[in-house]
């Protein structure tokens, strides 16, 4: 085995992003602590920048996996690395402004970005594997990464809690998952996504289902903590509303779609083929036909849930916690009814939309929240009077996460309604149905502060430069997806064969 | 001697896992001192490095992954739970405290 004789350059956005983490650590290192470290997140930006040329120029060609199949460049994970580089261009824009001079909470701003950089890392690991021991390295990286990013206001109360709520119930989580893993690894004896599936299936004829079963189940568990559904939910509101915003925004967007990275990597590729010939009913897939059952009830859960619980919040990290336990549940519903429909541009087209929508509202928060010093949802009143256009475009991202024509996430939210209803999983598009209704409740409770409540002062708000750029990206990413989304889906379509995650090189 | 180990049947490692994990779980969930409860989550995480050396010797395919899986499970659990205990000691410094029932700042 040549180690040098591999085809190296596939790998060229993990270098880069490796590289420059460890160049801004060393830098950050070295610097005289008196001096203001913001520029190291515009390196990290041209780093991510670059990564993310490599990845478009690598797009759309043959699956690679080198390092005895353990590292795997596909479209599926080209595309999820497309949305993490973007998301985490943008959070740094978003951040540079935020751990300015006069935010003395953060000390540590150095650490900040290199911290997001090996975050960022682990996600496209998780993102473009094909062993489960590289996947479960990729996931702790990020996990490590995002504890600390939690508490990286150490003198703040409320952030070291909540980075301690966050690492027990994320350590809890990785056991439950290795805890599935194991067994996984004991019926297969090989940790090769594409050789347990065969093996998988021909011990599922062998009788030893039971043991697949646990395996799904609790990996099923353990992995759920990543995208924050049911039943490992629990943490979101506390952790959202203690971590620093730009640390909130990251949790929801970027580490969520880190979540259903592995997640539908694992179970696509892991459980597909099992087949289970011996039924009366004749023989049946297990996953799309009986294992997603218990996806759908997750999903359908998560959504009453989240949507619920919103309603009572006045936090407003928290309501946005709420609202992406409720997002994750939207976002399953593709996986149960995988079978025979366009899957996977269902899926990134919502969390392309949901980017958006969800950076561009956090972007907003972090200007409403730092101005008016509090995260009750009453910051908001009067807002379309401080500052019309940050009140217009918080209107077109609540739009869009409730799901109003025009606007991405409307989009994103019917085709993942209609693949239901083609699917025939009538209930599962019933409570989706239901719960977007109550949604609209407390995503318009916040547009009703901002246009039809007085505020505390008529003072205008001074959006700084970094975080309108954000928010502008935010609304012309929303409105654009939603004027055309069929821009969106071609380019999916056409320029990422996604099916070539089920080909082995 | 690995004669006589060798004639232990697969299911009581598993089982022995098992009681860890469930022992682990349950003192994660319950206690209230958060040393023990990162203590805990070691042995949940020390459960799966049974079972993972447990399948490699006596699995339906025996062979070195599990034993190198575990490897990589142990560094990574002493990272985590280095992380653990640098947040558990900010929070110290802060409130006083390791009770994990005093952390409850947000609930109101």
């Amino acid at each position: 085995m040549d180690i040098t004789a591999w085809n190296w350059e596939v790998m060229t956005p993990e270098f880069i992003i490796l590289g420059t983490a460890t160049i801004l650590s060393l830098i950050d290192l070295f610097m005289p602590d008196d001096r203001d470290r913001r520029f190291l997140g515009i390196l990290g930006l041209l780093g991510v920048i670059a990564a993310g040329f490599y990845v478009i120029k690598f797009a759309g060609a043959e699956p690679v996996q080198i390092m005895n199949d353990m590292f795997r460049l596909d479209s599926f994970g080209t595309a999820f690395k497309l949305i993490f580089l973007t998301g985490v261009a943008l959070l740094f824009i978003l951040s540079i402004q935020y751990l300015n001079r006069q935010n003395q909470e953060v000390q540590y701003r150095g650490e900040f970005f290199y911290l997001v950089l090996t975050a960022l890392l682990g996600m496209m690991i998780m993102a473009s594997s094909a062993d489960l021991i590289t996947l479960f390295v990729g996931l702790e990286v990020l996990s490590v990464s995002s504890y600390i990013l939690v508490g990286i206001r150490k003198k703040h109360l409320y952030s070291n809690e909540s980075a301690f709520k966050y690492v027990v119930s994320g350590a809890i989580a990785t056991a439950i998952t290795l805890y599935g893993m194991s067994f996984i690894y004991g019926i297969t004896g090989t940790t090769n996504l594409y050789d347990i599936a065969e093996r998988l299936a021909s011990a599922y004829q062998q009788g030893f289902s039971l043991m697949i079963y646990l395996g799904f189940f609790l990996m099923l568990v353990g992995l759920s903590f990543k995208i924050a559904v049911v039943p490992y939910h629990m943490w979101a509101p506390d952790v959202y509303q203690g971590a620093p915003t730009p640390v909130t925004a990251f949790l929801s967007v970027l580490s969520k779609a880190a979540g259903f990275a592995i997640i539908i990597r694992i179970f696509l590729s892991v459980f597909r083929s099992i087949v289970n010939y011996q039924s009366d009913a004749g023989s049946f897939y297990v996953l799309f036909q009986e294992l997603n059952l218990y996806i759908a009830i997750l999903a359908a859960a998560s959504m009453i849930i989240g949507n619920t619980l919103a309603l009572r919040q006045t936090n407003i990290k928290r309501l946005m916690a709420y609202s992406s336990i409720a997002q994750a549940g939207y976002i399953l519903v593709p996986l149960v009814t995988f079978w025979g429909i366009n899957f996977f541009s269902q899926t990134l087209f919502y969390l392309v939309a949901y980017l958006f929508m969800t950076l561009g509202a956090f972007a907003v928060i972090m200007v409403v929240t730092t101005d008016r010093g509090t995260e009750d949802i009453r910051s908001f009143a009067g807002l379309y009077h401080r500052s019309p256009f940050t009140a217009i475009a918080m209107t077109i991202f609540l739009l869009s996460l409730a799901g109003i024509p025009i606007t991405a996430g409307f989009f994103g939210k019917f085709y993942i309604f209609m693949s239901s209803v083609l699917y025939e999983n009538y209930w599962l598009a019933a409570v989706m149905m239901g719960t977007s209704i109550i949604s609209y409740i407390y995503y318009f409770g916040i547009i009703r502060q901002m246009y039809m409540r007085p505020g505390d002062t008529e003072a205008r708000l001074a959006v700084p430069l970094p975080a309108a750029f954000v928010i502008a990206v935010g609304v012309l990413g929303t409105v654009a997806v939603g004027l055309f989304p069929d821009l969106v889906l071609n380019y999916l379509n056409q320029n990422l064969q996604f099916t070539d995650m089920f080909a082995r090189p | 001697m690995s004669e006589a180990l060798s004639q232990v049947p697969l299911t009581s490692y598993l089982l022995v896992g098992l009681i860890l994990f469930s022992v682990g779980l349950y003192g994660a969930l319950t206690k209230r001192n958060a040393v023990i409860v990162l203590l805990s989550i070691e042995l949940m995480l020390n459960a799966v490095n049974i079972n993972l050396v447990a399948f490699a010797k006596h699995g339906l395919y025996p062979g070195i992954t599990g034993q190198i899986f575990s490897l990589f499970t142990i560094t990574i659990a002493a990272a985590e739970v280095a992380v653990g205990v640098a947040i558990l000691m900010a929070l110290y410094r802060n409130r006083g405290t390791v009770q994990v029932d005093k952390m409850d700042l947000m609930k109101r």
